[in-house]
């Protein structure tokens, strides 16, 4: 019998596919993850119970979902932004790890009323962020270095200046463990009165909506977005990538630096040298996920912080590792490229047709 | 203050730590002198190592658990094959999401493994020649008197210029990579070639986690490349995709990295008396603390990288032309 496969490129994609997308990736990555829960002796669906039915219905669940959801926004924006303009940010760990380090240092030696002291802590960690990312920004900019690689490198370094502060200059005085002191209490995001969230997703959904402001509604988030579609098109345009570049790296490097102190400021309280969330690297299938908007990698980052929170209810309740959050992420990835082909290309399989007539080698032979 | 038995120390460490990258440098050079960046090289030697390390404790066998490495490492790589070749996927994307995955698998399933050790690969020398070679001061033991993996790694340099310069399939593998349209019109399958490529390097990365697992340090415990696969992304440009400067890189790369180790073996910092010394010494301190001296091989990575882009930004940088482009045939 002959099979043969047609490839018709689409000239738009179908509103049903770009609304289903998302779900059926996400719903695609959790019946795969379910193969490797069951190898491990675990019941799937005990385990998603577990992970999604328990998180989002409890009262601690929620809490702890809206927690951790806030470094996850930041980071996710961090991605976000420079991939408007086709640029991967992979070291925005690295980023948080400076900007948690800044942020605690400020918090620990500036003695501020807190409606002072924690905008002066987002704004040192932003800033360092921002600085940490400007080597790497600058030699894409002005070299067209690869800011892949850069970046994650960075994040190696990185990690390792974060290790020598909290064991050595910024450890705290008499302390066996590498671990800062404790900030004080100005230095600590609140929780909302009332209902007991943590106050940081405010600070995110504020971050959030002037991120999605300034890619859609001002001039420069068109010239982003113009760079990022075709960037010899915008330079022929009189749109400079130099600028473009500097501005979104640097930009979502503040991002990843509010990811840092968020999570030291609302969670954590000081600074370990254990410290290493991995928010950084999440942060590329949330972005993946919500590329298409702000509101999205929003919804995104709720999204892992579910799985998050679910995955370390697995790991004390069921024993199984928390790593199946990093497989979820991963399979998360994959379903979407595979996706996106399909949302360019209109594959049609047919059976035994007689192909006699028509030229041989205008049609790929066998690919799909 | 350092005698020849430091130098013997430091030139063995910089010869076991540079093992891996040459392996699974080459590996890299190879996928993208066909036009494939693959940037997964991390998680394919997460998962050679542990599959290795799993088949060397269940049978007790090093040989297989290499060879599991390999295939495990060569079947990775294929996903990105399929999703970048095929279907034209994002190679970044694809290569990130292959780290990402095997990170994940590997922490997942070798959870319960996690600091076992196995007796894998024994140091040996060469026959015949080995016992004369050995006795070479300083570099005698470090470079006679090692595994088979480490002399493999060293033999493959060769083997893989040999392979890409003066044989047909390598330098159709080369065209593929330069001009997929041209090569395609002169009837080398781009698809075919593509996929052996990525294979290859896969493969490659398979046994550089392998070598990692069975031989350098002999057990399991999550993570344990610690960044070495995006350092062998990172060594191939700096080698300009030339095999025989991967070499070159691997070798500096290890020797920073010994240095480390050795690190509290040496001591620069001045006397009591000497001038400056009040403003000096904590300045070597710093320079010479073990975790500042950590972050020395990334640094000299990104510095060469710089380097050599921006030395080349006149001349030819050498990179393929056709890197990270997909090809398909429907074009007209």
């Amino acid at each position: 019998m002959q099979v043969d496969v047609d490839l018709e490129a689409r000239t738009d994609v179908p509103r049903w596919m770009a609304y289903g997308t998302p779900v059926f990736t996400v719903l695609a990555a959790l019946s795969v993850s379910a193969v490797a829960l069951a190898a491990l002796d675990v019941d799937p669906i005990a385990a998603y119970e577990i992970m999604f039915v328990q998180t989002l219905t409890t009262e601690f669940g929620l809490t702890e979902t809206v927690a951790k959801g806030v470094p996850l926004i930041f980071a996710g924006l961090a991605v976000y932004l420079p991939l408007k303009a086709q640029l991967w940010n992979i070291g925005a760990e690295g980023q948080l790890f400076i900007g948690a380090v800044a942020g605690t240092w400020i918090g620990l030696n500036v003695s501020l009323p807190i409606l002072a002291l924690l905008p002066l802590m987002f704004l040192g960690a932003g800033l360092a962020g921002a600085l940490w990312v400007a080597i790497p920004a600058w030699l894409r900019a002005k070299w067209g270095i690869n800011e892949i690689i850069t970046t994650l490198l960075f994040t190696f370094v990185a990690a390792d200046l974060k290790n020598y502060v909290v064991r050595g200059p910024m450890q705290a005085p008499g302390a066996n463990f590498p671990q800062t002191a404790q900030l004080p209490a100005a230095g600590q995001l609140p929780v909302i009165p009332g209902i007991g969230f943590p106050s940081g997703i405010v600070i995110a959904v504020v971050f959030v909506a002037l991120t999605y402001l300034l890619v859609n509604h001002t001039r420069l988030g068109y010239e982003i977005t113009f760079i990022g579609a075709n960037d010899r098109a915008a330079e022929q345009a009189g749109m400079s990538k130099y600028r473009i570049y500097l501005f979104v790296l640097m930009v979502g490097g503040a991002f990843a630096g509010f990811a840092g102190i968020s999570e030291i400021s609302g969670v954590q309280t000081r600074l370990r040298a254990f410290f290493a969330p991995g928010y950084g690297f999440t942060a590329i299938p949330i972005a993946l996920l919500g590329r298409n908007g702000a509101f999205r990698v929003l919804l995104a980052a709720l999204f892992f912080s579910v799985i998050f929170v679910g995955g370390s209810s697995l790991q004390t309740l069921l024993s199984v590792p928390a790593a199946i959050v990093d497989i979820i992420q991963a399979l998360i990835i994959l379903f979407l490229i595979t996706a996106e082909f399909f949302k360019r290309y209109r594959v049609s399989l047919s059976l035994g047709r007689d192909l006699s007539d028509e030229p041989r080698g205008t049609r790929p032979e066998g690919e799909v | 203050m350092a005698g020849a038995g430091f130098f013997a120390g430091l030139a063995n460490a910089t010869v076991n730590a540079s093992t891996v990258l040459i392996l699974a440098g080459l590996g890299e050079l190879i996928s993208e002198r066909a036009g494939v960046l693959n940037l997964g090289v991390e998680g394919m030697m997460l998962v050679g190592a542990l599959t290795g390390f799993i088949t060397t404790v269940v049978t007790g066998n090093y040989w297989l658990g290499l060879g599991v490495a390999i295939l495990a490492g060569g079947a990775m790589s294929l996903i990105h094959a399929f999703l970048c070749i095929s279907l034209n996927s994002d190679q970044a994307v694809s290569g990130i999401m292959l780290t990402l995955l095997g990170t994940g698998l590997t922490t997942f399933f070798g959870n319960s493994y996690s600091g076992n050790s196995v007796s894998g690969f024994p140091e040996r020398t060469l026959p015949l020649i080995g016992d004369l070679l050995v006795e070479i001061p300083v570099l005698g033991p470090a470079l006679f008197q090692s595994t088979v993996t480490d002399y493999a790694a060293l033999l493959l340099v060769p083997v893989v210029w040999l392979f890409l310069y003066h044989t047909n399939i390598g330098l159709e593998l080369i065209s593929v990579g330069e001009d997929p349209e041209t090569a395609d019109t002169m009837g080398v399958d781009v698809f075919k070639m593509r996929y052996l490529a990525v294979i290859i390097g896969g493969a490659l990365a398979g046994a550089a986690g392998a070598h990692l697992s069975l031989a350098f340090n002999q057990i399991w415990s999550a993570s344990m490349t610690a960044g070495r696969g995006w350092i062998a992304v990172a060594l191939v440009i700096f080698a300009r995709w030339r095999p025989e400067r991967i070499l070159l890189g691997a070798y500096l790369f290890g020797l920073f990295n010994a240095l480390q180790l050795y690190s509290q073996a040496l001591d620069f910092s001045l006397g009591a008396g000497a001038p400056l010394a009040g403003v000096l010494n904590p300045v070597i301190d710093f320079v010479m603390n073990p975790t500042i001296m950590s972050t020395y091989p990334y640094l000299a990575t990104l510095l060469v990288l710089v380097i050599t882009v921006i030395r080349a930004e006149n001349r030819e940088l050498a990179q393929p032309s056709a890197l990270v482009q997909s090809y398909s045939r429907e074009t007209d």
